[in-house]
């Protein structure tokens, strides 16, 4: 840890923007431009990386949070009073369906309105980060709209009605039940096997059997298994070695998601947090890596961009924040690797698990 | 409705155009497809090649074209030819490799022996090649990284060509002790105690044994123990025949405890399980030798190139570790200096690969004495093959921790590790042969770093010159309290 310190220390003169960065993040959950129009249905997502930027930052100081935390309320779907629509239940990304604004139940049932898996999770994890209790949560209701969405294979569809399915809702699916507590909301033998089907030839992970592997992916692979307790199991330790030696292979300054392709500020946590679950992350250069990923911070406008001389944007954002206090860059909250929280929204996570545990005194 | 779902794909062209990675637009083209009464698949398969020329990365496109010719029936020698020709074109397209290394199992299975293990979760690595493909696919490859030797497209697949399935899950080794009336067992991949099926045989009886990790933070665990009830062995003129079944894979390993004798095992040795040429085919050495060569051709054009240092050390471990010890330490030199941002995993690596040659050495020479000194470990592995080691030696090393693991040195009598930076001792734990300990000039600071030692009945002679704990001021007394069976402490 000392040797790792005194590197960064000889390295400062690429300077960390601190203040633009929060200053990006306000201004993300205040107006998005008009060419985030499309990702409008996601729209839960883009305020999870800016609240959990901030919370890296150590600045939710700077932002209304019981505000927030009503709106993500508001986007709750809700089981109705005959619990028809148990399977549609979770969080939406936004209000763009029109339904009309409540933080309480009971739901009203509405055609197409459901939950959106990605959303669920970060609406979940974006309570969490205000401090809130999840007492409002319906667990019931995500619990059981959760399980609506797992296919025979494993994998999990995101919305009720259908569509891609694959290896990144898994992941959102663990990360739901080990925040609820409640692994009911999954098979997770099946998911497993949809995991070990994802190991590609050269030992990454693609988003399904046959897929091409891929940081992101291999990313939602182990921290899936991770969460779930079941990452020696599910793997041999050979399989773990390879794995490893895949990912190590993809620094090349920064990291890269797939072999011959460029270097973007993303991967540096998808693979790099890959590489901390899996005990290796210390056997990466971490000053180009922490120059790369400052080569993409915007010192104008904040943010971090995916490659230099891009526009920045929250995701990369986040995610240029998540890799640098991965190599520990001072005055930056540590992440927890797997759940891709701080630490300290995870202590709070534990302390409601605890507190649930005593409580209703069952075994889990 | 075909014209309104040809409306549609023509509506879902223009999309892609504008955005080649849009999930939605891709699944959507998928979802019309499966509804349309007359599908025009050769009309599909065009759009998947404008779209990869554009873009030969393009997973979505590649899922879809995947897709497509499932449903359409494409043959795969078809498919396979497809791959020759981009990758004839572009020997860097990383995609067309593993498009490839999908098809080809399929067209040239190898045919398995055994069923696959009904325990073990089926991966992608039973999927393996025939002997005559293989041959062919080497020149291939060899075309490639002699052609692009810095592109690890081909290397990459040229790895996978190499590898073997996973071994037979087995019993690797079974050991009684008389005097503990203990039983470890240790197997090939880690098990949880809870979860496995065992039954314990004694001269022909089955016998109700509780199976147990050798340390509580280490529950999936290689070795396992377990007492016998007293007095079923401890009787030195009795011979006796253990046999312990692993039920859920059909295998077994006897063990007999001879008379006079107080302690017996029965082991597969490293060199016999082949472990260490872990990833690669063993039938035909003469080819891995051929490769080698070919191999080591580029690298003399190519001398800074990692990908030919990494996969020289590979073929010399396959076929030779011990032989080619010298040489693979030469290489690792060089691979830390061409690739130097990986250093510290290659300095990793190279220490597995010692500690797996002296493993071998110490197989060679028929001794239960392991010693690593002087070679800047930072880590241990393999801990499961020094079951049946009495005496270990890491002195003079990079080492901070004796992690849970070590407790699998079930008959450790002497453990050195002078001159690290040890400061957890947390695998020394209930070892119940354990007689002496060195640590000299480590950096255990507080009584509580030596608690596991307390676990360890047999513990005399213990060295503790030069840590940080001897400054403290009552900690002779302190260490008379929690060792009462130390005799000689050395401070």
């Amino acid at each position: 840890m000392a040797e790792e310190e005194k590197q960064l220390e000889e390295f400062e003169q690429i300077d960390f923007l601190k203040d633009r960065h929060v200053r990006f993040f306000q201004r993300t959950l205040q107006v998005l431009p008009e060419r985030y129009a499309s990702l409008e249905t996601t729209r839960l997502s883009i305020v999870f990386f800016a609240l959990s930027g901030l919370d890296v930052l150590g600045s939710l100081d700077v932002i209304d949070k019981d505000l927030i935390i009503e709106w993500i309320y508001s986007q709750q779907v809700l089981p109705t009073d005959d619990k028809s629509n148990l399977g549609r239940c979770g969080f939406r990304g936004s209000s763009h369906i029109g339904i009309p604004y409540s933080t309480k139940g009971p739901g009203v049932l509405h055609p197409y309105d459901s939950g959106h898996v990605a959303m669920t999770y970060t609406g979940l994890c974006s309570l969490l980060i205000l401090g809130d209790d999840l007492s409002r949560v319906n667990k019931q209701g995500c619990l059981a709209g959760l399980r609506a969405l797992q296919l025979e294979d494993g994998s999990f569809y995101s919305v009720p009605e259908g569509s891609e399915n694959d290896i990144r809702f898994i992941y959102c699916a663990a990360c739901i039940c080990f925040m609820l507590d409640d692994w009911s909301g999954m098979n997770i033998q099946k998911a497993i096997e949809y995991i070990r089907g994802s190991l590609s030839y050269d030992s990454g992970f693609g988003q399904g059997a046959g897929r091409e592997s891929h940081g992101g992916w291999t990313y939602c692979a182990i921290a899936s298994l991770c969460l779930m307790g079941r990452l020696e199991e599910a793997l041999s330790p050979r399989e773990l070695d390879r794995i490893r030696r895949w990912c190590i292979m993809r620094q090349q300054s920064g990291f890269h998601g797939r072999p011959n392709k460029p270097v973007d500020t993303c991967y540096s946590f998808w693979v790099g947090a890959t590489l901390e679950l899996l005990g290796v992350f210390r056997y990466t250069n971490f000053e180009k890596n922490r120059n790369f990923i400052l080569s993409t911070q915007d010192r104008l406008v904040g943010g971090f961009a995916k490659w230099p001389d891009s526009h920045p944007d929250p995701l990369h954002a986040y995610f240029g924040l998540c890799g640098l206090s991965l190599i520990g860059e001072p005055n930056l909250r540590k992440v927890h690797p797997a759940l891709n929280i701080t630490q300290g929204a995870f202590q709070h996570l534990q302390q409601l698990h605890q507190t649930w545990r005593s409580s209703c005194g069952q075994q889990h | 409705m075909q014209k309104i779902y040809e409306a549609e794909l023509s509506f879902l062209e223009a999309c892609l155009k504008v955005n080649p990675k849009s999930y939605g637009s891709w699944h959507h083209r998928g979802w019309v497809s499966a509804r349309l009464p007359r599908p025009d698949w050769a009309r599909e398969l065009s759009l998947c090649d404008r779209c990869l020329s554009l873009d030969d990365r393009n997973f979505h496109c590649w899922d879809y074209r995947r897709m497509v010719v499932k449903v359409s029936g494409v043959p795969v020698d078809q498919e396979l030819e497809f791959s020759d020709r981009l990758i004839g074109s572009n020997f860097s397209n990383y995609s067309s490799w593993h498009y490839r290394s999908t098809l080809l199992p399929v067209l040239h299975p190898q045919t398995r022996q055994e069923p696959p293990h009904a325990s073990s979760p089926r991966g992608p690595q039973s999927h393996r090649v025939c002997e005559e493909q293989l041959l062919k696919e080497y020149e291939l490859v060899q075309n490639a990284f002699f052609t692009d030797p810095n592109d690890q497209s081909a290397w990459f697949y040229y790895r996978w060509l190499l590898g073997r399935a996973e071994r037979e899950e087995t019993i690797s080794c079974v050991y009684v002790s008389r005097e503990d009336e203990r039983v470890a067992v240790a197997f090939s991949r880690p098990i949880n105690a809870r979860c496995v099926g065992l039954l314990l045989v004694l001269d022909g009886q089955p016998l109700r044994v509780e199976w147990r990790s050798v340390h509580p933070r280490f529950r999936h665990s290689p070795v396992l123990i377990c007492d016998l009830p007293p007095g079923t062995i401890n009787d030195v003129t009795n011979e006796h025949n253990l046999t312990v079944h692993w039920t859920g894979n059909h295998t077994h390993r006897d063990c007999a405890l001879y008379t006079g004798r107080v302690e017996s095992w029965c082991r597969d040795t490293a060199t016999d399980q082949e472990l260490f040429r872990s990833e690669l085919s063993v039938e035909k050495t003469s080819v891995l030798q051929s490769e080698l060569q070919s191999v080591k051709q580029l690298q003399e054009l190519e001398p800074l190139n990692k990908w030919c240092l990494l996969t020289i050390i590979l073929l010399m471990r396959a076929l030779d570790p011990l032989g080619y010890e010298k040489e693979t330490l030469a290489h690792f030199q060089t691979l830390k200096e061409v690739d130097s941002m990986r250093s510290e995993y290659y300095s990793d690596l190279c220490c597995k690969f010692m500690i797996e040659n002296t493993i071998l050495k110490m197989e060679y020479a028929e001794v239960r004495v392991f010693s690593i000194t002087d070679r800047n470990l930072t880590s241990l592995c393999h801990l499961d093959q020094l079951l049946l080691v009495t005496h270990i030696n890491l002195s003079s090393n990079r080492l901070q921790r004796l992690p849970p693991q070590f407790a699998m040195l079930q008959c450790l009598e002497v453990l050195e590790a002078d001159n690290n930076f040890l400061e957890n001792l947390e695998g020394v734990y209930h070892l119940p042969r354990l007689q002496e300990v060195s640590l000299k000039n480590n950096k255990i600071s507080t009584l509580t770093d030596l608690q596991p030692l307390a676990s360890c009945p047999e513990l005399k002679r213990l060295d503790l010159r030069g840590n940080p704990v001897t400054q403290a001021a009552s900690v002779e007394s302190d260490l008379a309290e929690l060792l009462p069976s130390v005799t000689d402490l050395l401070l």
